[in-house]
């Protein structure tokens, strides 16, 4: 699975990337998790509120740190 | 494993947005019909406002809601206080189809620094030439008309570039 944290490294960026390791290592899941911190490129994606996270392809959030229920049922943990 | 479960889809990627200076913005906006959308909120707009023939305020807070109110057949130059957020915008513009926008690098700081017209109570660190926060000069000095800028990405035609 590969995962994209969207977003230009603020706290709540780097909180996001953290839960998701966090949760991914928790339940022993492959996850691939990439920061894309670059302005044009999080927008090439439609997205302008940050963090957002984008898993294989497609936007599942955006708009704010999720939370660790919301991290493992995006992850399917 | 399925090699297509281990990639991911990347989105086609957004050229570079086009960034103006502010002498470039004036002649855009004041003499070939530019729309100016200054992305601000309401209450910076309310202490310093631009002085254009033709402002459109859309702050960023609503601005994935409202974009959509913007013209597609005219030049947009997107503003906001020192061209971040603005800039912003002008990609989401990109993303949404839009292909005539550009950014203003700098904002209204630059903008009002450079002596550009403005309405408002100026800021005392951008206040040089004003007067008691009352509004600045209602046309730039000579000096700053037209650009001669040979930086591509600043778009700019003419001469005396400030950018």
């Amino acid at each position: 699975m590969n995962v994209k944290v969207l977003g230009p490294g603020c706290a709540n960026c780097k909180a996001t990337v953290t839960l998701i390791e966090q949760v991914a290592k928790a339940k022993g899941l492959d996850v691939t998790i990439e920061k894309v911190e670059e302005l044009r490129d999080i927008i090439a994606y439609g997205v302008m509120a940050t963090p957002a996270v984008v898993i294989d392809g497609e936007v599942v959030h955006v708009g704010g740190r999720p939370s660790q229920a919301k991290v493992e049922q995006l992850l399917g943990a | 494993m399925d090699p297509a479960a281990s990639t991911s889809p990347v989105p086609t990627p957004l050229p570079e947005a086009r960034a103006y200076c502010p002498t470039t913005t004036f002649g855009k906006t004041h003499r070939e019909g530019a729309l100016l959308v200054d992305v601000r909120e309401a209450d910076e707009v309310a202490a310093l406002a631009f002085d254009a023939p033709d402002v459109v305020h859309l702050p960023l807070s609503s601005f994935e809601r409202r974009f959509a109110e913007l013209p597609r057949d005219r030049e947009l130059v997107l503003a906001c206080a020192v061209g971040v957020r603005s800039l912003k915008a002008t990609y989401y513009l990109m993303y949404q189809g839009y292909a005539n926008v550009a950014n203003l690098s700098g904002g209204i700081q630059r903008w009002a620094a450079k002596g550009f017209p403005v309405r408002g109570s100026l800021e005392p660190t951008f206040a040089a030439g004003g007067c008691c926060g009352g509004s600045v000069a209602a046309e730039p000095s000579a000096a700053v008309q037209g650009c001669g800028c040979d930086d591509g990405a600043c778009g700019c035609e003419g001469g005396g570039c400030d950018c």
